[in-house]
């Protein structure tokens, strides 16, 4: 709407007044609302992201994750994240991340759900196989060396340092030679 | 406590938007839907679920194609347009900091600073029907010593928070341009710029219309007045004063 500067000043000067004979214009007392980490217990962590290895502060609060963020103690990312290592929150917390195996057969076009047994058994019996089938003892010099050149392993970004401790112990005494890890590509 | 602020620096923004997941992860907002509009920009608008978001802005001039990043998120006005026009006090300026908040409990939705705002901030729950929701800078932090989320997680230091006469006193130092240093009472949010700005997307000269103060102090007296703070008529009379 449109006023001129004396309609203003006239309308104005009535708003006054009318303030003025015990309406109160006083703006509402500061409504200060709690820090959601109050009372949390703060551990830190390293982001398993990529290799540069950012320090994250975990907030934990009755037994779950309620925040996440950067570490200003640590020299490598004095306190910032990307946006990939600032959703780590999601991690822990997210309805739309897979809870039971999905499988899809060979030629297939659905995926579907099958037993943790069910799945882990598979993937055992398929790198069994494929194990025995090219494990290789000897190189062309003579030399052992006991690998298996057929299976890799890519993964896996969401892991943390003792599971990956744990990864490492198995691929090796499979005698894997390929194993990546997201961290270094 | 100092007037506090961000200084923004589009020059060195790398467009990554974890302000952006950092203010989603600390203030709890679910996603919203994406749209791909050609560029890397996304949520297509700030809406109640998203305070900040960065503006992907492609220019080209004789020296060639320019690609900015620009903050887009609530100002922090020294003068508030929506304090002012607010008629329950939802809206508030803190004392200490200056920051701009809100109190969601008294908002009653009338949107009159939805179109106070001269810079088009103000945004509304419920699928943009309900009450307030805007960027507080992180003022929950603030108060227990921590810096905004978005500030915090910045990696290439964009965002900076502050003292904002240190903030402005620095950025000058450097040889910046600055916005907002003085409009509207000086803007809590300043941009560090090497060109003018428009041509960062930013408004110029923003000002605030001769009416708001005036409605403000209308609809607070109807409210005060009729003790209900839903009434229909101070929402009506809310839309109406921001008809422009």
């Amino acid at each position: 709407m449109e006023l001129t500067r004396r309609g203003f000043l006239k309308i104005s000067t009535g708003a006054l007044l009318l303030s003025s004979i015990g309406l109160n214009l006083e703006p509402a007392k500061a409504y200060a609302a709690e820090l959601r980490t109050k009372g949390a217990k703060e551990t830190t962590t390293v982001c398993p992201y990529c290799s540069v290895g950012c320090s994250i502060i975990v907030s934990v609060k009755d037994g779950k994750v309620i925040n996440t963020e950067g570490d200003p103690d640590s020299p490598i990312n004095e306190g910032a994240l990307c946006p990939k290592g600032a959703s780590i929150y999601q991690m822990a917390n997210n309805p739309y991340r897979l809870t039971e195996p999905l499988y899809r057969a060979p030629g297939a076009t659905q995926w579907k759900k099958i037993s943790w047994e069910e799945a882990l058994d598979r993937i055992a019996k398929l790198t069994k196989k494929t194990r025995d089938k090219y494990f290789i003892t000897k190189n062309e010099k003579g030399q052992v060396v006991n690998r298996v050149d057929a299976i890799a392993h890519v993964g896996s970004a969401a892991l943390d340092v003792e599971e990956c401790y744990i990864l490492q112990k198995l691929m090796r005494s499979l005698g894997l030679v390929y194993i990546e890890h997201q961290a270094r590509i | 406590m100092a007037r506090k602020g961000l200084l923004i620096t589009p020059d060195i923004c790398i467009g990554c938007r974890a302000c952006q997941v950092a203010c989603k992860e600390w203030n709890q907002l679910p996603a919203s839907k994406t749209k791909n509009n050609g560029t890397h920009e996304n949520p297509p608008d700030l809406d109640a679920n998203n305070f900040n978001r960065i503006r992907f802005i492609e220019t080209s001039d004789a020296k060639g194609v320019k690609w900015l990043f620009v903050s887009h998120r609530c100002m922090h006005c020294g003068e508030p347009a929506c304090v002012q026009i607010c008629p329950v006090g939802a809206l508030i300026k803190d004392k200490d900091t200056g920051i701009v908040y809100y109190d969601k409990n008294k908002c009653i939705a009338c949107h009159a600073c939805k179109s106070a705002c001269p810079f088009d901030i103000p945004r509304y729950d419920q699928g943009g029907k309900g009450k307030i929701a805007k960027c507080h800078l992180c003022i929950d932090r603030v108060r227990a010593g921590l810096i905004p989320a978005c500030a915090k997680t910045c990696p290439t230091g964009a965002i900076k928070y502050g003292d904002r006469d240190a903030l402005i006193k620095e950025a000058k130092a450097k040889g910046f341009k600055l916005y907002g240093e003085t409009d509207l009472g000086g803007l809590g949010v300043v941009f560090a710029l090497k060109d003018s700005p428009k041509v960062y997307n930013l408004a110029e000269n923003p000002r605030i219309s001769e009416s708001v103060a005036f409605w403000g102090s209308v609809l607070r007296t109807l409210v005060g007045r009729s003790g209900s703070t839903t009434s229909t008529f101070v929402k009506y009379l809310a839309h109406k004063s921001t008809d422009k």
